[in-house]
């Protein structure tokens, strides 16, 4: 059938048209506002730029000198795991003091608002424990003061977000109970927002005070299985607990769709810390933008040089699929890498302020 | 009754008796109830008698079919109940499995509200927890999870399941245990956008079966040719119909009604609507007015208050419009004010056929044919009250169709209505969708050759060379950079689209073929009722750029069709004629357009735009030698002659086939091919063909017989609008003989009596080629 040959090239075209950021002129504020997802137009320029230049640079050059890493076998296939380490700062936690702040954290108590809660500690109520005896507060102190006494990460992290919200110090500070080997730092690359693969997968754990990355990278879209194998298995530590930046919204229900999408089961609820929720509370208003790029240059003093922008990985993947050249590559493990390192950093940044010894 | 006084008067009035070319009455019916197989759960029971109803024997036909698991369509008419006959399987199906959930879906909005509303309400008396939500793309963000999570009936529409599918893993609970999906007014679902849908179902039950659960299906439609076929081929399942009304129905006048029977017309067809209309409501008939426009529903409402006034202010209040871009609290005001009797004459569009509960009225006027039977029939349904004498006019237009009804009430009233198409092989409908299913789940070429057909192995590979899919040993994966749902359109084909700008603003976008016709440089256009002339169109950005303005006058473009022939499918003879099926090469050439005003010519302009080419399904016929011969012989012209036949062929196709007359091309010729044969042809106007051709090659007996019923009949002598003048013709209804054409059309339908000059001439036996 003749008609056939017109199909691929049709939809080709119809793809194309449908870019999922736009390109704003730069200064233009406004525009960038508006757009849900948006790259200046210097920023787009300097990355197409790049990727031309890698090509050539690239040229010839083989997947595995370039990507030195190791074969990965499990059920879902096979893929190639890069392995990094880096060293982090020290930063000790001193839980007890939170947990100090939370008894006497009144409003936590079902029924009392900030105001009730300066009445009752101007008549002595002065801890949730105190509270235990009041006449009317009574039974609810009693049910907080037995969900803070148990401690668990998640029903903590439910009771501060039904009282307060999801981003409050005390939620964070439920991962100081954690220890440092449970966290699992996720950040993901895909071909797009959603109903796409996931074409590389960065997880960063701490082993023996290193922060070490281990990048799961598609040589091709066939090793999707593989990778999401390979990164479930992060989870499979004693108590683990993830932490993302803008996970809540993106990582995490995108890898559990792509689980789904090839029946692989699905993550099961673990303690989850989005770095982008208590940064904002944090930082709104103090830096331009609560984007991790613009975080880990205010924050951390981190400078990226040949950075692609997050919303130009699928074009940079796709020519890499197309022309078989491992150059556009280089900048997406790089940025990746970067991603779960700054993640790490913002998170203890923040963990230190929240709970570290003082 | 009122009725019999609003008959008489059209009986005797000269005016309008002069214009009733038909009247048909049919007798009253008395109610026929049924008896269920099997009880109903004692809350079901309770809700039935509590509200006064005994089931109909065509509502026990559906419960009883549906309860022992059976799909069912049901196909009967207006107002017979059949929303109840699938609500109580689905409520006691929900009350037998605490599991259990639904799917409703609506083409809709106002018709999900219904719904919703009604559902709400069993829900209520009967207590069983149906929990039914409606979800679509209003629903707010924050209510989604917990309606994924507990709706028991999710009501929603074709485009939101078209998104929701490749989110699947959110909607777990609901894929695992889905028991019921109903397709509510699935007769909205047919040509190409009914294509569509039919893959969307098959994506839905592939979901719906990964995650281990096989729903079972209840339609509803209007009245079909083909109800078991089209509900087969949009579901892909075998379906048990249910077609036999056991509602009651009091005496019915259907009245046709021809402001044209002279030939002539003195007044537009909208302004003996208005007459009509003021007739019924002067005569006490609560009456409802089918317009073809928005805008002509404003018109004959105001046309009819104007002339009401004169007799008294009060009449002419309880006069409305009701249209589709009214704010739902004035549509919820009028519906309330027809309900209590307020007002007496409503002029809509068709947005009231769509199912929605007015109740029932006296009278229904049609201004103009709806351009379906089954429209026609879902209109005239409004009319009658429970048992009450009820009356229903056609009014017709100056095109073939309405004037084929007037001039044949046979074939109106004796009409077994359209058969609806829906072609699942159509390769570019089907790739979309593959591409939307890989985005869903990986594509298993054995196990989903069940969904997508046999045939769509060669496509996969097609798609895979565009590196829109892979190949993984998990299945084909979808691998292409834009949303795999964002990208594939359901109320169109997947074509090159063209933006319609307006100052850096988007009006609208429109496929290449469009907007070579309808949008090209000098074009005026219309959107929204305003005008617009077009500034340029660049093809390589697809970017038309229009400004507003204010002119008197129109345009129209020529086209010139060439058409090859590449593969001859079928061949048959119809009345010694020989007829063919088949591929065909299309190339349509806009080579310039008209600047016109009225009927008059202001100028002409010649346009430079690339050829469209793309391959279609056509029938075509070849004209037997010595009929040609004898065309020529009796000193008419051949190629008027074909040109004329080719015209009445498509304005009667709508007849046969459910299709408009703008989803078909035409092109005859005096010479086609090596061997210079006479042949008309008929083809799909989309990319691949859509069925609408291959369905009519089954059918061509009737369809050239009602053609050449058509043109004899018409009372013009050189042929006009109502016979072989087609609005859309390339090349400006030049030539045309109508003479010829009636020829041509008689030997093609073979009526014996009446071909005789042709049939002598042509010699009685001509022998096989």
């Amino acid at each position: 059938m003749q008609a056939e040959s017109r199909i691929g090239a049709l939809w080709q075209q119809r793809m194309d048209a449908l870019r999922e950021y736009d390109v704003v002129r730069d200064g233009n504020v406004f525009g960038a506002g508006l757009a849900g997802s948006c790259v200046f137009s210097s920023e787009y320029d300097r990355a197409r730029a790049l990727l031309g230049e890698l090509v050539s640079r690239y040229d010839g050059v083989e997947f595995d000198t370039l990507f030195p890493g190791k074969e990965i076998l499990n059920g879902g296939g096979s893929c190639v795991a890069l392995e990094s380490r880096h060293t982090l700062p020290a930063t000790t936690i001193d839980t007890a003091r939170l947990a100090q702040e939370m008894f006497c954290d009144l409003t936590l108590v079902h029924g009392v608002g900030d105001l009730s809660e300066r009445r009752l500690k101007a008549r002595g109520y002065r801890t949730i424990a105190d509270l235990a005896e009041h006449p009317k507060f009574r039974s609810a102190a009693r049910q907080v003061l037995e969900r803070l006494t148990r401690a668990d990460p998640n029903d903590v992290m439910d009771l501060v977000g039904s009282r307060h919200a999801k981003s409050h110090p005390f939620a964070l500070g439920t991962a100081g109970s954690f220890e440092p080997e449970d966290y699992v730092f996720l950040d993901i690359e895909t071909l797009g927002l959603f109903s796409r693969p996931i074409i590389l997968f960065g997880v960063g754990t701490i082993e023996v005070g290193h922060l070490v990355v281990r990048q799961y990278l598609l040589r091709d879209i066939c090793e999707e299985a593989a990778a999401l194998t390979a990164t479930v298995e992060q989870f499979s530590g004693r108590s683990p607990a993830l932490v993302t930046f803008n996970g809540k919204a993106f990582d995490l229900p995108y890898v559990q769709d792509r689980l789904a999408y090839y029946g692989l089961g699905t993550i099961s609820r673990i303690p989850h810390f989005d770095v982008l929720h208590f940064s904002r509370r944090r930082w709104k208003g103090q830096v331009p933008s609560c984007r991790l790029s613009a975080l880990e240059s205010e924050v951390l003093g981190v400078a990226r040089t040949d950075d692609v922008p997050g919303q130009m990985v699928p074009e940079f993947y796709e020519t890499y699929l197309k022309t078989k050249n491992c150059g556009p590559l280089v900048p997406i493990v790089d940025h990746n890498r970067q991603d779960v390192v700054s993640l790490a950093l913002l998170f203890f940044y923040l963990l230190g302020e929240t709970c570290g010894c003082r | 009754m009122a009725v019999a006084d609003v008959v008489r008067l059209l009986e005797t009035n000269p005016v309008y008796r002069s214009r009733v070319t038909c009247h048909q009455v049919s007798d009253p019916e008395p109610a026929r109830y049924g008896t269920l197989d099997k009880p109903l759960p004692g809350a079901l029971d309770a809700y039935l008698t509590h509200s006064g109803i005994r089931l109909y024997s065509h509502q026990c036909e559906a419960i009883n079919a549906l309860r022992s698991g059976k799909n069912v369509i049901i196909t009967t008419p207006t107002a017979s109940g059949k929303t109840l006959a699938f609500n109580i399987p689905v409520f006691a199906g929900l009350a037998a499995v605490p599991d259990a959930r639904a799917l409703y879906l609506y083409p809709t909005k106002a018709l999900s509200n219904d719904q919703f509303a009604t559902l709400k309400a069993m829900e209520k008396f009967t207590g069983i927890p149906a929990k039914p939500a409606i979800y679509d793309g209003d629903t707010p963000q924050s209510k989604r999870a917990a309606i994924r999570e507990n709706a028991r009936i999710v009501i929603s529409n074709p485009h939101e399941l078209h998104q929701v599918l490749s989110w699947h893993a959110k909607w777990s609970p609901f894929f695992s245990h889905l028991k019921f999906i109903v397709i509510d007014e699935a007769h909205r679902y047919r040509g190409v956008f009914g294509s569509q849908i039919a893959l969307l179902i098959r994506r839905l039950l592939r979901v719906a079966h990964s995650y281990g659960s096989d729903p079972q299906f209840v339609l509803s439609t209007a009245t079909l040719a083909n109800p078991e076929e089209f509900a087969g081929r949009l579901v892909g399942r075998p379906f048990i119909l249910v077609d036999t009304d056991g509602s009651p129905h009091g005496t019915r006048h259907f009245v046709l009604y021809n402001p044209f029977y002279d030939g002539i017309g003195e007044r537009s067809a909208h302004q003996e609507t208005k007459d009509l209309l003021l007739s019924c409501v002067k005569g006490d008939l609560q009456t409802l007015c089918f317009t073809g426009s928005r805008k002509m529903a404003e018109l004959v409402t105001i046309w009819t208050r104007e002339d009401a006034r004169r007799s008294s202010s009060r009449l002419a209040e309880s006069i409305s419009a009701y249209r589709a871009g009214y704010l739902p609290e004035e549509r919820r005001t009028i519906e309330r004010q027809l309900k209590n009797g307020e007002i007496r004459g409503v002029v809509s569009t068709n947005a009231l056929e769509l199912g929605i509960d007015i109740g029932s009225l006296d009278a229904v006027i049609i201004d103009g044919y709806p351009g379906t039977m089954m429209s026609t029939r879902q209109q005239a349904g409004r009319a009658g009250r429970k048992g009450g004498e009820s009356l229903a006019v056609l009014v017709a237009q100056a095109n073939p169709l309405d004037q084929y009804f007037m001039h044949h009430p046979d074939a109106f009233f004796s009409r077994s209505h359209e058969h609806a198409i829906i072609d699942t092989e159509n390769p570019y409908i089907v790739s979309g969708h593959l591409l939307c299913a890989a985005a869903e789940l990986p594509i298993r070429e054995e196990a989903d050759a069940g969904f997508f057909g046999e045939s769509f192995a060669p496509l996969l590979a097609e798609l895979a060379a565009s590196n829109l899919i892979t190949k993984t040993p998990r299945g084909w994966v979808y691998a292409g950079r834009g949303r795999a749902a964002d990208a594939v359109r359901l109320d169109g084909m997947a074509a090159e689209s063209f933006r319609i700008m307006c100052h850096g603003r988007l009006l609208e976008t429109m496929d290449r073929a469009q907007a070579y016709r309808e949008a090209h440089k000098g074009a005026i256009m219309l959107h929204q009722g305003e005008t617009y002339v077009v500034n340029e169109m660049d093809l390589e950005t697809h970017t038309v750029r229009v400004t507003e303005t204010d002119v008197d006058y129109y345009t129209q473009p020529l086209k010139e069709v060439d058409l090859r022939v590449i593969e001859t499918l079928e061949i048959r003879d119809v009345n010694r004629v020989k007829c063919a099926f088949g591929d065909v090469e299309v190339t349509e050439q806009f080579t310039g357009y008209k600047i016109k005003k009225g009927d008059t010519i202001l100028g002409v302009e010649p346009l430079s735009l690339p050829p469209l080419t793309f391959r279609t399904k056509a029938f075509w016929l070849i004209l037997p030698d010595p009929v040609a011969a004898a065309v020529s012989a009796a000193g008419l012209d051949l190629a008027g002659g074909l040109h004329g036949a080719e015209h009445a062929l498509i304005a009667l196709m709508p007849l046969h086939v459910m299709c408009d007359r703008w989803d078909i091309g035409g092109l005859s010729t005096p010479a086609f091919g090596e061997n210079g044969e006479p042949t008309i042809f008929v083809y799909d106007g989309y990319e691949g063909g859509i069925g609408l051709a291959e369905k009519a090659f089954g059918l061509l007996p009737a369809l050239f017989l009602s053609a050449y019923e058509l043109v004899r009949d018409c009372p013009c002598k050189k042929g006009c609008p109502s016979c072989i003048y087609s609005p859309k013709c390339g090349n400006d209804n030049v030539p045309l003989d109508k003479e010829a054409t009636i020829k041509i059309l008689c030997e093609l339908s073979r009526v014996p009596e009446k071909c005789d000059s042709i049939g002598s001439m042509a010699g009685p036996e001509p022998a096989a080629p």
